[in-house]
C-alpha cells in the first residue's frame, strides 16, 4: 500500500510537467539542457523523499555506520594510536564514511529493480522527459545521501576526539570527498542491478566493499598489512580516499591521492556509462 | 446434505521436504551460493591478514594467530549464511508467498521450518568454506574427531538461531529488501567487540564486562577449547565454558519461537 501511495504522489509532481510545456507558446524541447536540469531536479527530489520516508532505512543506513565508528574506535584505536603516534580516527572516520557511502549505495539498487519489476519505470519512460534525467537524478540523489551521512559520521568523529587541523576550506572540501568514488560505486551497483534478475548480485556488492574497507589504510595503516599485500591497499580507491581525506584533516598529501581516488572514479563511471544506459532503456522499455 | 470436498491428506514431513527442496534448488541453478563462500573467504583474509601485524604478538598464549582467530571466521561466515537466507525469506514475505501458504492446509510454522532447513544448508556450506580457508592459514583440530564434530555442531545451531533472528526480522519488516542487506554491519560490530580477535584486557576497562559476557564471546570461549591448540592455552572443554552458549542457544530459541508464531498466524 505503501508504495502505491509515494508513486501516485510522484505522478502529482510529474503532472507539473505538462502544465509547464502550455504556459510557453513553445514548449522547450524535452532533450534541451534547460529540461534536463529540471526534469533531473524532479526525479531526485522523488528519490529523496521516498528515501526520508522510509524510516527504518535512514535510521539503519545513519547509525550503523555510527555504531561501526565507534566500535572500530573501542577494538583497534588505542593499538593504532601507539603505532602511528596520532588517533586513529584520521583513517577510521573517513573509511566509515566510505563504508556508509557503498553499502547505502545497495539501497538504492534494490529499489531501482523494484521499481522496474513493479512497472514504474516503463511508465516514467513514456513521459516527455528528458532520457538522462532518470540515471542522472539516481546518481544525483546519492550524493546528497552520501554528503547527509558523512555530515552524521563526521558530528561523531567531533565527539570521539577527530578535529580539523587545517583550514576551513580543507574542512568543507572533507566533507565532499566521499561524493566522487560514492557515485561512481553507486554506478556500478546500478549497472549490476539493471542487468541482474535476482537481488542477490546488489546483495554481492557486499563483498567488494567488505574487501575495499578490510585491505584499505582507514582499517590499519599500510604497514601493518602484509608485506605482499601493501601495493594493493595503497592504491585502492577506498585508500586514496582515505589519505585525501586525512590531508585535508589531519594534514599531509592531498593533490596526489586526490587525483588517482577521481581516475579510479573516472574509469568506474567509464566501464559503466554504455551498459548502464542500454540497460535503464532496456529495462524501462520491458513489458 | 451437502457434498463438500475432502479435507486432503498432508503430511508435514513431506510439507516441510518439499518447501525445503524449493528455497534450495535455485541456489544451486543461479550460483548464488557462491556469495556465502567469498562472504568466509572475506572474513578470514579481512581480519587475518591486517590483523595478524597488530595482534599476533597477544594471541593469549596461542601457538598462532590464525588459531585465536577460527572461531570468529567461521562464526562471522555462517552468520552472514543465515542473514542472506533471512533475505530470502523477506523476498518471500514482499512477494506474498507467505500469505499464500496461510490459505493452504499447512502447519503455521512449517514454511519456517524450510527455512530454517534451508538455511542450514547455506551455513554448512559456509561452515565448510572457513574451515577450508582456516586451514590454509594454519588452523588445525588439535582435540580429536569428538571435539571437531562438537565444533561444527555448535557453530551451525548458532547459525539456526542467527537465521531464526534473521528471518523475524525479514518477515516483520516493511521494507525487508532494503534493510536486511545492512545487516552485515551489526553482526561485524559484535564479532569486532568480541574476544575473537583479541583477549578481553586489551579492551577499555568500561566495555570489558559487556565484551565477556556478549553472546559471540561466549560461542567463541566455547568453540576455541573445542578446536584445542598445541599449547594449553585454548583450555580445556568443560560444562562450564560451553554451558554459557547453550543457555544463549535455548533462551533465544524460546523466545524466537512465539514470535515467529505470532507473525506466521496474525491478518494483514
Amino acid at each position: 500500500m505503501m508504495s502505491i501511495a509515494s508513486q501516485d504522489r510522484a505522478f502529482v509532481t510529474l503532472a507539473g510537467f505538462t502544465d509547464v510545456r502550455h504556459k510557453h507558446r513553445r514548449a522547450p524541447r524535452e532533450n534541451s539542457p534547460g529540461q534536463l536540469t529540471r526534469h533531473t531536479w524532479v526525479y531526485t527530489k522523488r528519490l529523496l523523499r521516498r528515501w526520508i520516508r522510509d524510516r527504518t532505512t535512514v535510521l539503519e543506513s545513519l547509525l550503523m555506520p555510527v555504531a561501526l565508528l565507534v566500535t572500530l574506535n573501542i577494538v583497534l584505536g588505542r593499538s593504532i594510536s601507539q603505532v602511528t603516534g596520532h588517533s586513529a580516527l584520521y583513517g577510521s572516520v573517513p573509511m566509515v564514511a566510505m563504508v556508509a557511502a557503498m553499502s547505502g549505495s545497495m539501497v538504492g539498487g534494490i529499489g531501482l529493480m523494484r521499481e522496474r519489476s513493479d512497472g514504474l519505470l516503463s511508465r516514467l519512460w513514456v513521459l516527455p522527459v528528458h532520457r538522462a534525467s532518470g540515471l542522472l537524478s539516481r546518481l544525483a540523489a546519492d550524493a546528497v545521501r552520501i554528503v547527509a551521512t558523512t555530515a552524521v559520521i563526521l558530528s561523531a568523529g567531533l565527539i570521539l576526539g577527530f578535529r580539523f587541523r587545517q583550514g576551513i576550506l580543507e574542512s568543507v572540501a572533507w566533507l565532499f570527498v566521499p561524493i566522487a568514488f560514492g557515485v561512481a560505486f553507486t554506478g556500478l551497483v546500478i549497472t549490476l542491478a539493471l542487468y541482474a534478475a535476482n537481488t542477490w548480485v546488489i546483495e554481492g556488492t557486499e563483498i567488494i566493499w567488505g574487501l575495499l574497507m578490510f585491505f584499505s589504510i582507514g582499517f590499519v595503516p599500510l604497514e601493518q598489512h602484509p608485506r605482499w599485500l601493501q601495493p594493493v591497499v595503497e592504491h585502492q580507491p577506498v585508500s586514496y580516499a582515505i589519505e585525501t581525506m586525512r590531508g585535508l584533516s589531519l594534514g599531509g598529501p592531498v593533490l596526489a591521492p586526490m587525483i588517482a581516488m577521481l581516475l579510479w572514479s573516472a574509469g568506474i563511471v567509464a566501464v559503466c556509462a554504455i551498459p548502464m544506459a542500454i540497460g535503464y532503456r532496456r529495462a524501462s522499455m520491458r513489458g | 446434505m451437502i457434498e463438500t470436498a475432502l479435507r486432503p491428506q498432508t503430511s508435514a514431513v513431506q510439507q516441510w521436504r518439499t518447501l525445503t527442496v524449493r528455497m534450495i534448488t535455485p541456489t544451486l541453478r543461479n550460483g548464488e551460493v557462491s556469495t556465502v563462500v567469498f562472504a568466509s573467504i572475506l572474513f578470514t583474509v579481512g581480519f587475518y591478514l591486517p590483523l595478524k601485524g597488530l595482534m599476533g604478538g597477544f594471541p593469549g598464549g596461542m601457538s598462532s594467530y590464525a588459531q585465536y582467530l577460527m572461531p570468529l571466521i567461521a562464526l562471522n561466515g555462517i552468520a552472514f549464511a543465515a542473514l542472506s537466507a533471512a533475505f530470502r525469506s523477506a523476498t518471500d514475505s514482499v512477494k506474498g508467498i507467505n500469505r499464500r501458504f496461510k490459505a493452504m492446509p499447512i502447519a503455521a510454522l512449517t514454511p519456517l521450518a524450510a527455512r530454517t532447513s534451508a538455511s542450514m544448508y547455506r551455513c554448512a556450506v559456509a561452515l565448510g568454506a572457513a574451515l577450508v580457508c582456516g586451514h590454509v592459514i594454519g588452523f588445525r583440530f588439535y582435540g580429536g574427531v569428538g571435539h571437531a564434530v562438537g565444533f561444527c555442531l555448535l557453530a551451525l545451531l548458532m547459525g539456526a538461531v542467527t537465521s531464526l533472528i534473521g528471518d523475524l526480522i525479514g518477515a516483520a519488516n516493511k521494507n525487508p529488501e532494503a534493510t536486511v542487506p545492512l545487516m552485515l554491519v551489526p553482526q561485524m560490530i559484535l564479532g569486532l567487540l568480541s574476544v575473537g580477535l583479541q583477549p578481553v584486557e586489551r579492551f577499555p576497562a568500561w566495555i570489558q564486562p559487556f565484551v565477556r559476557n556478549q553472546p559471540v564471546s561466549q560461542f567463541v570461549y566455547a568453540l576455541r577449547p573445542l578446536g584445542g591448540d598445541s599449547t594449553p592455552a585454548a583450555g580445556e572443554v568443560t560444562w562450564s565454558v560451553v554451558g554459557p552458549s547453550l543457555a544463549w542457544l535455548a533462551g533465544l530459541t524460546l523466545i524466537l519461537i512465539p514470535l515467529h508464531a505470532f507473525v506466521a498466524t496474525r491478518r494483514r
